[in-house]
């Protein structure tokens, strides 16, 4: 039992570090981004193409596909969303136009040809291809019983230093200061003279960068790398996450994401795979029933 | 390289002379198809979890395609084939068929890749009379009761895969005799025909083998971390580990299990036998057992010309689908040629090579190939072992009874 819980709390991470990305473009910009989960499986892939394909060490790698991921977000910033608020369209236009966007992030690595950058695809099989054996050194640990991996603890690790560090730009720095102003009032940030556009293109960056994060340490822990994995591992999870944590919040995103890292696995274990997925939803709706604001979202009003 | 090519073209050409030649009918020489296409379909899964296989298939059966036009064609006529991407998905593949079958001009169909999607097209082959040969379905009741529950058998529907009937016990008998396990534990995708079928397979063989089956873990298909199932499956301590599941799921299983301090034996089925598992699996797969319907290394003819010709064009070995993939096209091509097609009545040019089809006997590189009377194969299952380096070994070979 202490093992599954170990395998929820990694799992868990990965979700946690995903949906704080997804819920900070929500709190700041008031749209689900809903090309958030392509951007985790390009964080995956392009680190993948990089190590496998050109031969470049991991953590370098890895740094230029939290990079890409980032610009992405810009892509994603200046396609699909602005364009669309200089309008006053309505949210619900941005949502459709994210949408969109992640069928063509998933399509383009969906559609790799031989010898082009996402070439791999067609060698290994479409779904799974993995980092090979000794990408990064994987000491594993047996402690009493236990299996404890050290990428998996490098991954936990990460993720907690990485939230902490959010959580600490949002509180005490100036473009923190800045996020949560816009968050809270768009037109009252825009009459003290923050950029307001500048705000959201850093926003979507930053949120960007931390799915794609969340992309390859998925990639490296689960083994498992191909164009579906945003979609069918994170998509649906990640929200229900952000619900379950309240829409908005950082610190509820983080607990979310482990608490259905540990609703998952005990419900695996305790009642078998086919009501997996349905015990955790069932989770997520008792706690929309009880707590509607979700679990951290009761100062509506103050978000972040 | 090329006069190797032109070797086996010709040494398959006179392969398929000889097969004609004893069976043809009437006039003691076959109808000239001259000038004539015969134009196949083939319905795939080249992306999404049958990814592992469909482009090997394909592989395997455009090599056929371009040796057989290259030697001559069949009794003078090209063979054209039309391959379609399901995405390893059963409503797209239903739908793939449909429009490959209303193009009206297809004298037969390979495939699909998955037994999911076999569900749904082949009952659409059997109602249109358009012969279907399945290349790598492997669950059961895909012949010959494509309508099941419905026991009526279906006419048009062939396949040249191993089913998983076959290939898991044969393969459970081989391991037992060597080895007396008693405990094993079950690790099945439950939300996919193949996989769960397998599971049934293994559920209702382990018995009379006198191991005792300690948990059935299942797990869907698209689960990625499989630390949970892993754990859950270990707790019991068993002494093997019964894998039936689709893609690189069986790879990932087996290196978290031995992550996980697993020192037992993997069994499985259809499911191990692709290099890209093994080479997936690497050294945690080393040693773990199934029965194939081919083996690379096999020295008879019509098998080692294959693999040559296979390296020349493709630069990579091929696998147990691309050589399925390559003997469906052999066995519809000496079908057609036994055939008298008159290249004008479709309708009746199927129904003609549907019957050439039930009398096929030719040297393909899964060995000598027959259908049985329910247009299954009959066919030599190959045990054999991962070699922790991508490749596989020959444990034992069983003959069909």
């Amino acid at each position: 039992m202490t093992q599954q819980v170990l395998n929820a709390i990694f799992i868990g991470s990965i979700y946690a570090l995903f949906a704080v990305g997804y819920t900070l473009v929500f709190g700041v910009l008031d749209v689900l981004n809903l090309a958030h989960s392509a951007v985790f499986m390009l964080g995956a892939v392009i680190t993948y193409s990089l190590v496998a394909l050109h031969g470049m060490p991991f953590l370098p790698a890895a740094v230029i596909a939290v990079l890409v991921c980032g610009v992405l977000g810009l892509l994603i910033e200046f396609v699909a969303l602005r364009p669309l608020r200089r309008r006053n369209a309505p949210p619900i236009s941005a949502l459709i136009s994210t949408i969109g966007l992640a069928l063509i992030f998933v399509a383009i690595v969906e559609q790799a040809t031989p010898g082009t950058l996402f070439g791999w695809l067609w060698q290994d099989g479409a779904n799974s291809v993995r980092f090979p054996a000794g990408t990064v050194p994987n000491p594993t640990y047996h402690v009493g019983g236990l299996t404890i991996e050290g990428t998996k603890l490098g991954i936990l690790f990460t993720s907690v230093v990485l939230m902490l560090v959010l959580g600490y730009v949002i509180r005490y720095t100036q473009i923190g200061r800045a996020l949560r102003a816009v968050a809270e009032n768009r037109r009252a940030a825009t009459l003290l003279g923050i950029n307001v556009d500048r705000i959201f293109a850093s926003t979507l960056f930053i949120s960007s960068a931390l799915g794609g994060l969340a992309g390859l340490l998925f990639g490296l822990a689960i083994s498992d790398i191909g164009p579906y994995i945003g979609r069918d591992q994170v998509e649906l999870k990640g929200l229900a996450v952000i619900v379950l944590g309240g829409m908005g919040s950082i610190p509820g995103a983080v607990l979310g994401g482990y608490l259905l890292g540990l609703i998952e696995v005990l419900a695996f274990v305790r009642f078998g795979s086919n009501v997996e997925a349905g015990v955790a939803f069932a989770a997520l709706f008792l706690v929309l029933v009880l707590r509607p604001q979700g679990l951290f979202g009761a100062r509506l009003r103050e978000r972040l | 390289m090329r006069s190797a090519a032109r070797g086996i073209t010709i040494a398959l050409a006179l392969a398929l002379a000889a097969c004609g030649g004893t069976s043809t009918t009437g006039g003691g020489t076959a109808t000239s198809y001259q000038g004539k296409t015969i134009q196949l379909g083939a319905i795939l899964s080249l992306t999404g979890a049958g990814g592992v296989y469909g482009p090997s298939s394909k592989n395997g059966a455009d090599l056929a395609v371009e040796i057989i036009n290259n030697s001559g064609g069949v009794n003078g006529a090209k063979i054209s084939l039309d391959t379609k991407d399901d995405a390893s998905d059963k409503a797209q593949s239903a739908q793939v068929a449909q429009t490959l079958i209303q193009g009206g001009q297809l004298l037969a169909l390979l495939g699909p890749t998955l037994s999911n999607s076999a569900v749904a097209v082949h009952p659409l082959a059997e109602s249109f009379k358009i012969p279907i040969l399945a290349v790598s379905t492997t669950g059961i009741n895909i012949v010959p009761n494509c309508n099941a529950p419905s026991t009526v058998p279906c006419r048009y529907v062939f396949r040249d895969s191993l089913g998983e009937e076959t290939a898991i016990p044969t393969n459970i008998k081989i391991y037992v005799a060597k080895a007396h396990p008693t405990t094993g534990v079950l690790m099945v995708a439950n939300d996919d025909k193949f996989s769960s079928d397998g599971g049934k397979i293994v559920q209702n063989t382990v018995g009379q083998y006198g191991i005792n089956l300690v948990d059935t873990v299942a797990f869907s298909k698209t689960t990625a971390d499989f630390s949970a199932p892993v754990t859950k499956a270990l707790a019991k301590k068993p002494d093997v580990m019964f894998i039936t599941s689709l893609g690189g799921i069986p790879a990932t299983i087996m290196i978290e299990a031995r992550k996980q301090g697993f020192t037992g034996q993997f069994l499985g089925g259809n499911g191990f036998n692709t290099a890209k598992v093994s080479k997936q699996a690497g050294s945690a797969g080393a040693g773990a057992e199934s029965g194939s319907a081919w083996y690379l290394d096999n020295t008879f003819p019509s098998n080692a010309e294959f693999v040559k010709a296979y390296r020349t064009k493709y630069s990579s070995d091929p696998d147990q689908f691309a050589a399925q993939g390559y003997a469906a096209i052999l066995i519809l091509a000496d079908a057609a040629k036994r055939a008298n097609l008159t290249f004008s009545d479709i309708a009746g040019d199927r129904s003609k090579l549907r019957d050439a089809m039930e009398t096929v006997n030719i040297q393909t590189p899964l060995g000598p190939f027959q259908f049985t009377s329910t247009h299954d194969v009959k066919q030599t299952v190959w045990v054999i072992l991962m070699d922790g380096k991508g490749g596989f070994n020959l444990l034992a070979s069983v003959n069909p009874s």
